[in-house]
């Protein structure tokens, strides 16, 4: 199969069929330019080109929108553009520690309980899952700010502990389905070492549902880390879009909606650019969606 | 193997869930979280007192003891007083719990049956435009931060840059007489409700027609097409008919999620004095006794729902109970 010719149409490898069929989905496309677009401003306040000014105080409060000020002032005369960019960052960096370390720890216990399944391993991980998912989310955040005293990573630390159990239980499910197919009874039959065996050869099949997750976790993470920091228990120190809907309610009593309106924006286009992308490489990696389509 | 048989082995089997939920609350709360001794000391306490109040929270004893301690406390549902309110928690709870529901029951089911409803539509559209405009507006919805939601059905229908129809915050669903007074209740539910229901519609919406989409490619409804029974009866009975279980799935698992998450955003921005207010409450001030309560209630409470459903599956399926080992 690797000798074959790349080109011919038939012959295309499960990824490059999966490319073909993203670019035909404009959606898809749209979304992936709004997440390169996010990630170029992201690059930016990294290196310092804008949103270095987020915290300066102005004499002018709560200007309209001008030419200096793109999104107006907030109420002790902060501009509001440079803050919703450099909040962008914040909310990217959360997104990225938390999809990280959550799709790693679901991918390792996930094929761990997948490869030992019908013994006690698979029994405990289970169990760890069916715990961790029982706690309501919110409170189980709370719980650990609770118990690390308010310590800066402690939503970090909390979402991690939350979002890894949907990755794991749908590698746990993939892994169980992979060890019945016929080339890891070879594998096995030729006595390749089990531990040589699932990280070489069970996990990289794996590739396709990690990545869909790792979207999945990522816009879970923004969009949470904004209601924890507006109900003050996310973001503590700098500004996130969290904080600016949280500092908003104030103003929008006032008659004053640029803060509101600004970070809601950005979070809004972010999110919904990350979900047409999301879904677009779902349909674009699905085995079973793309079998349909060659029968077409 | 008869059903109460049947549920007696799924209450046996949920214990170990049970075990791990209230032993995650506790480390989490109690174990590792923060003293509380001088919060319930004078200034300049003596040696003696201190060591007493330690030992009335129970600091001296070991791990295990106090995890007894507090599952004791899960049980016969006392945790004494809450640290801010001078109340019992277990009476401010009951206070809280009907509120809660009053004000997430219709947005839930109006959430839910709207959402089935929309999937319908568009399954039975399946690729034309009504399909295309349901699924895009839900992808809208559900790219909506739940803040904005909440922040913007209130500007828009209770303030006075909106329509300024119903009241800004509160739940004054009570008359001068005490008694409960269902016009002021619509006053106080319609604009939170209208907020749950968009903050549930996308989501719902696209679960139920992956869901539906699923079972209509199945034989049993080509069959019945071909035997020329009318679409309604089709989609609305034997579709839906068969679909239940995911759906009732979903809709049991997203009650305590939906009664903590949901109800902590909009209780604490409407000033609603229900379950998540308290909840709110107690997070900013560290009231650890209330939380201690509601973490623990609430995951003994999903582990219930999740025995329940496993039950009331096999009320709708019958093979479900009999494949199990």
């Amino acid at each position: 199969m690797i000798n074959e010719p790349a080109h011919s149409r038939l012959n295309l490898s499960l990824w490059q069929q999966s490319r073909q069929h993203f670019m035909k989905d404009r959606w898809g496309i749209l979304g992936l330019l709004i997440v390169v677009l996010y990630l170029l401003v992201v690059i930016g306040v990294w290196f310092g080109l804008w949103g270095t000014e987020w915290s300066a105080i102005s004499d002018d409060f709560n200007q309209g929108p001008s030419l200096q000020h793109w999104f107006g002032t907030n109420a002790i005369g902060q501009d509001i553009a440079e803050r919703g960019i450099y909040a962008t960052q914040v909310a990217f960096e959360v997104g990225v520690v938390v999809t990280v370390f959550a799709i790693f720890l679901g991918l390792l216990i996930g094929a761990l309980a997948g490869f030992f399944n019908d013994t006690w391993i698979d029994g405990v991980l289970l169990w760890l899952m069916g715990v961790i998912d029982a706690i309501p989310f919110y409170l189980l955040v709370a719980a650990v700010a609770f118990a690390m005293q308010g310590h800066a990573w402690a939503m970090h630390l909390a979402m991690i502990a939350v979002f890894w159990t949907t990755t794991a239980r749908l590698i746990r499910a993939e892994v169980i389905k992979l060890k019945q197919l016929a080339f890891v009874e070879a594998a096995t039959a030729i006595g390749f070492n089990p531990v040589h065996l699932l990280f070489r050869h069970i996990i990289p099949n794996t590739n396709h549902l990690i990545i869909i997750q790792a979207t999945i976790v990522f816009i879970s993470a923004i969009k949470t880390e904004v209601i924890l920091s507006f109900l003050g228990l996310g973001i503590k120190e700098g500004i996130s879009w969290g904080l600016m809907i949280a500092e908003a309610t104030n103003d929008i009593q006032a008659g004053y909606f640029n803060n509101f309106l600004a970070a809601s924006l950005l979070l809004f286009i972010l999110v919904i650019g990350f979900n047409l992308f999301s879904d677009a490489i779902q349909d674009a990696l699905d085995p079973k969606l793309q079998k349909n389509h060659e029968k077409k | 193997m008869n059903s109460w048989w049947f549920a007696c082995r799924k209450l046996i089997g949920g214990i170990p869930l049970l075990f791990g939920v209230t032993l995650i609350s506790f480390t989490l709360m109690v174990y590792f979280g923060p003293d509380l001794t001088y919060e319930l000391l004078g200034k300049n306490p003596t040696a003696t007192a201190i060591a007493e109040v330690r030992h009335s929270l129970g600091y001296d004893q070991p791990f295990w003891h106090r995890y007894l301690m507090y599952v004791q406390q899960l049980i016969t549902l006392d945790f004494g007083l809450s640290m801010v309110k001078d109340q019992p928690v277990t009476e401010l709870l009951q206070g809280a719990i009907p509120v809660s529901i009053q004000l997430l029951l219709p947005g839930f089911i109006i959430g839910n049956i709207l959402a089935i409803l929309l999937a319908m539509k568009a399954v039975q559209n399946r690729g034309k435009w009504p399909d295309k405009t349901i699924m895009t507006f839900s992808v809208i919805g559900m790219s909506v931060s739940f803040l904005v939601i909440i922040i913007g059905c209130q500007l828009i229908f209770s303030s006075s840059y909106g329509l300024d129809l119903f009241p800004v915050r509160g739940w004054q669903v009570h008359d001068k007489n005490e008694q409960f007074s269902w016009l002021a209740y619509l006053n106080y539910v319609t604009v939170p409700t209208i907020a749950l229901v968009l903050i549930s519609l996308g989501y719902n919406t696209r679960f139920y027609r992956a869901v539906l989409a699923d079972e209509v490619n199945k034989d049993h409804i080509n069959t019945a097409r071909a035997f020329g029974h009318s679409d309604q009866k089709i989609y609305y009975q034997l579709l839906l008919k068969n679909t239940m279980v995911p759906i009732i799935t979903r809709t049991l698992f997203s009650i305590p999620m939906v009664i903590i998450s949901g109800s902590l955003l909009l209780e604490s921005y409407f000033g609603i004095p229900g379950v998540g207010l308290i909840t709110y409450e107690a997070i900013i001030a560290g009231d650890q006794p209330v939380l201690k309560a509601i973490v623990g209630l609430t995951a003994v409470l999903f582990v219930l729902v999740l025995i329940g459903a496993e039950i009331l599956y096999r009320l709708f399926d019958p093979r479900m109970g009999a494949t199990q080992k």
